[in-house]
């Protein structure tokens, strides 16, 4: 039996892009204001940073564990950013990298207390979710920082490419090459992959397994501390509420992004720009729900819905594929 | 005496007298009538809701929609009896329902499609909290029964709350099932091994979706309870328990593979857990401690069971060796 169909075709990326296209049609026929150029570039500036959520997820998921905190962690770092800037004075710049290192470490202390005490890093992470949300808000008074620089602020605000556009999302779009470019051509990201996939296969070809999962986890704080920089700059303020309460408000369209993009949860293989597709379909159904007016109650029934219906799709169609390339 | 140090619950019960005879040796308040209605209170809630999670995690699984099944029976039961006038016992019934069919829902997809239950319950977390909020559109419901609230404050003698009845029965029920019966046993193996379970002719589908219905029944018991404590029906109900949920079982000893739980410990996990919360509270601790506490609690369990894990580990070897 010939096979005529493109192999890119088959694969899940295809699937969500036509999918994307779909939803976007749908919404412009069906609702106003959602091609308005408000509206695109408010999405633009969510999007943004669901995808560096996803992404940040993804790199966890890679070591087939999760990151629960991943939310406390994010808003963590944004509020120690906030301190930085606003309490210190340090120079904006600086205070970036601090914010930066500051989130790899937090996602060392996940890393490490998984490698070394084996037990499943969903145990590791919910524990420090609660401590680093619970020191967060001791040390924070639940105060935010609202007189951050205007250099920054103005960062989030800013608008791009006839005001459609906002620069935060290019910068997710660029974190995104870099990541597949990290994951399909450098040593490390083959190596973090093979740790993943089969622990100990890896392991006996001379890979540090403990080292790479250490790795994945530094990588997950590291962009969970950029969504939270991006989220200061969005808002105007570093404020310990703005991911919701132990930063679960992250969760869902954390995992909706990977899962529907197509990483596997065992772990072993990731999709960058499936992340990203995911994420952009994601905040594309989020908004088209409240421009539709369902209700803003129903709106998260809906988003468990559509977890629930992408998961079973992707089943579905890994059956599929399977039984195809069994009869050729 | 040395097989009863092996037990996970012989530890934790030491540290439980240890613990309760210093800290009311420093506070004696802690031991009065009062404080102890509270503590027994905070402890029969919790109890319902660590066995609901601790039997999914008997399969090896998590279930993240605990919190949210009993939230939506909560706000279910209570807007049957204030809007529909129902009378006390059909809407305890349709709430234990709601449980059941919530829990039937979870096991049946995570078994049927083979998908992690940990992004099914999450999907499902979000559609039972998103009926939850869509149906009662963040108001609560105030207009409970009198029987209801008596249930939920009145005590029998002393300072023992009529509530604790209810969890005491489970946690005995839940001892026999996972200890006494085969139903247990098998979810134990199936927890243990999926495949030699399987081999062994143990049905995957019938393990699995009663070890979920039983968690949404619990999760059911658990969100009712909560409204005879509060005395209303507020949509936010089971919101906080995802961490105790875990904490109390991990504290007990369970080993998050399946295959290992221990109920006694469990129940023992959640009274350590309560008295330490509600030490940090008479000794007038921020209340935010009191989650970092916990954060903490649940990463030194993991490291002592490790360390445990370990030397029975090297003990195994010297006997191979001999």
């Amino acid at each position: 039996m010939k096979n005529k169909i493109p192999d890119f075709v088959k694969t899940n990326q295809f699937g969500l892009l036509l999918l994307v296209i779909v939803f976007i049609l749908l919404f412009t026929f069906t609702t106003d204001g959602f091609s308005s150029r408000f509206n695109i570039y408010a999405l633009s500036r969510v999007v943004a940073i669901d995808i560096m959520i996803g992404l940040a997820m993804m790199v966890v998921i890679l070591t087939g564990g999760l990151n629960l905190s991943l939310g406390a962690l994010g808003v963590s770092a944004a509020m120690f950013g906030g301190w930085c800037m606003e309490s210190m004075g340090i120079p904006i710049s600086i205070s970036i990298v601090l914010i930066l290192i500051f989130g790899s470490f937090l996602g060392w202390i996940n890393g490490y207390v998984t490698v070394k005490t084996g037990v499943h890093s969903f145990i590791v992470t919910l524990a420090t979710m609660s401590i680093y949300f619970g020191f967060m808000t001791l040390l924070t008074e639940a105060e935010a920082f609202r007189k951050l620089p205007e250099a920054f602020t103005d960062f989030g605000s800013m608008k791009l490419f006839k005001k459609y556009i906002s620069p935060l999302l290019l910068l997710s779009i660029l974190t995104c090459f870099i990541l597949y470019y990290l994951f399909k051509f450098t040593d490390l990201g083959r190596k973090l992959i093979a740790a993943g996939a089969n622990p100990d296969a890896a392991e006996l070809s001379g890979i540090s397994v403990s080292r790479m999962f250490i790795y994945c986890h530094m990588l997950s704080g590291f962009l969970a501390a950029v969504a939270g920089i991006m989220l200061t700059a969005r808002i105007g303020a570093a404020i310990p509420s703005m991911a919701g309460h132990l930063g679960f408000d992250w969760l869902l369209p954390a995992f909706l992004a990977p899962v529907i993009g197509g990483t596997l949860l065992s772990g072993g293989k990731v999709t960058v720009f499936g992340t990203m597709l995911g994420a952009i379909l994601v905040t594309l159904i989020n908004n088209g729900l409240y421009l539709i007016d369902v209700g803003e109650f129903w709106v998260r029934f809906f988003l468990g819905l559509i977890l629930l219906f992408a998961v079973l799709l992707d089943r579905a169609r890994e059956y599929f594929t399977s039984k195809n390339s069994i009869v050729s | 005496m040395s097989n009863l140090l092996k037990k996970d619950w012989f530890g934790l019960g030491l540290v439980i007298i240890l613990g309760s005879i210093i800290i009311s040796f420093f506070k004696p308040a802690f031991v009065s009538p009062f404080n102890l209605y509270v503590l027994m209170l905070s402890v029969s809630l919790m109890l319902v809701v660590a066995m609901s999670q601790m039997i999914i995690i008997a399969i090896g699984q998590m279930n993240l929609s605990v919190g949210a099944i009993g939230g939506l029976v909560a706000i279910s039961f209570t807007g049957l009896m204030e809007v529909y006038d129902l009378s006390i016992l059909p809407a305890m019934f349709i709430g234990l329902g709601i449980g059941i069919i919530c829990g039937f829902i979870n096991g049946y997809i995570t078994v049927k499609t083979g998908i992690s239950a940990f992004i099914i319950t999450l999907a499902t977390l979000y559609i039972f909290k998103g009926m939850n909020l869509g149906i009662t559109e963040a108001q609560p419901f105030y207009e409970i029964p009198e029987a209801v609230k008596y249930f939920g404050n009145a005590k029998i003698f002393g300072p023992i709350p009529y509530l604790i009845i209810i969890p005491v029965i489970i946690t005995f029920l839940m001892w026999v099932l996972m200890n006494r019966t085969s139903l247990g046993r098998y979810m134990l193996a199936y927890g243990n091994n999926v495949q030699s379970s399987e081999l062994m002719g143990i049905s995957s589908t019938k393990i699995v979706v009663y070890a979920h219905i039983i968690s949404g029944l619990l999760a059911a018991i658990g969100g009712m309870l909560v409204v005879c404590r509060l005395q209303l029906g507020t949509p936010n109900i089971g919101d906080s328990w995802l961490l105790p949920s875990f904490a109390a079982p991990v504290i007990g000893g369970a080993i998050l593979a399946g295959g290992k739980v221990d109920v006694i410990a469990t129940a023992f996990g959640v009274i350590l857990v309560a008295i330490i919360s509600q030490t940090l509270v008479i000794f007038k601790i921020d209340p935010f401690f009191v989650q970092i506490f916990l954060g903490f609690m649940i990463l030194i369990a993991v490291f002592i069971n490790r360390y445990r894990e370990y030397r029975e580990e090297r003990r195994n070897k010297v006997f191979s060796n001999e």
